[in-house]
């Protein structure tokens, strides 16, 4: 079974390999990985045997949720370069991500529901794992009504504190899965001493799966990236158009 | 094939959301480089006048 390096080495490569890729590439390959994951997860993957067929909402929930992990990571680290530079580059990015990570978020919420209803018996339990990731979805929503009137540098500056202050939550979602005794379960993927508890044909799924949707939040990424530089572009435009009309 | 719906569910929310998403964010992209257009244009007329 691979160590627990192996599977983030694995995760890690993706940003590299995205920056190798151009715009077709990349959509290409994320198309494909999309559906060899979708076929894995229907085909190849063997179905559990104490939840049954339902376990399988497994594959993309628990890829949402780390999706969701490093968008908000990418939100912390670009709200402290922004802060650092104060370039807009990086405020394009922390917005992006931010605007991202909610979506998954929001999926992880829905699913987990989803999952939950016929294993638990229960829609939603106020336990600290699911109440951290609302507060985390809640708090990124607040990030992004922040930023929703045009762009006001003192209102970035806020909304860059809120990301990073809001990645604390974070962690603290991780350790609750580990440590707290909750109806949500604990880690499978990596357990402690390094090993994971999925059979090779799972873990072989699982992680097409986290690579399909890495690919997924790249091109997002770089498409609401270009979404806000072309506002700021039309604001500093309309700007220029301005003064000379009033010169 | 017990609790189906449950899985149909998810998988259903997911593809539809993320289908959602990627269409708006297009179409957004797709006004917003229109608009940047427009605007260059007539700053160019603006200028040369």
């Amino acid at each position: 079974m691979p160590k627990w390096w192996t599977i983030m080495l694995f995760v890690m490569a993706f940003p590299f390999i995205y920056l190798c890729m151009n715009r077709v590439f990349h959509v290409t390959v994320m198309c494909i990985t999309m559906n060899v994951a979708i076929m894995l997860v229907f085909i190849y993957a063997p179905t559990e045997k104490m939840q049954g067929i339902v376990q399988k909402i497994f594959y993309f929930h628990v890829s949402s949720a780390i999706t969701m992990f490093f968008a908000f990571f990418l939100v912390c680290v670009a709200s402290i370069m922004y802060l650092w530079k104060t370039s807009d580059w990086w405020d394009s990015i922390a917005l992006s991500a931010a605007e991202i990570g909610v979506v998954f978020c929001t999926l992880v919420l829905i699913t987990g529901p989803l999952w939950a209803r016929p294993i638990w018996g229960t829609w939603w339990s106020w336990d600290p794992t699911l109440t951290l990731t609302l507060v985390l979805w809640l708090i990124y929503v607040a990030y992004l009504m922040l930023r929703i009137e045009t762009y006001d540098p003192q209102r970035a500056r806020f909304a860059a504190i809120l990301g990073i202050i809001g990645f604390v939550d974070v962690p603290v979602i991780r350790w609750s899965v580990e440590k707290w005794r909750t109806l949500h379960p604990k880690p499978v993927l990596i357990q402690e001493g390094g090993t994971t508890g999925l059979t090779s044909a799972m873990l072989l799924t699982f992680l097409v799966c986290v690579g399909a949707f890495f690919l997924l939040f790249f091109y997002l990424l770089r498409e609401r990236i270009s979404v806000a530089q072309s506002r700021h572009a039309l604001e500093v435009l309309r700007h220029e158009i301005d003064e000379i009309c009033v010169g | 094939m017990k609790n189906v719906w449950y899985l149909f569910a998810a998988y259903s929310t997911i593809w539809t959301a993320l289908c959602v998403y990627m269409i708006r964010l297009s179409q957004k992209n797709k006004e917003l480089q229109a608009e940047l257009r427009d605007l260059r244009t007539q700053l160019e007329r603006v200028v040369t006048k």
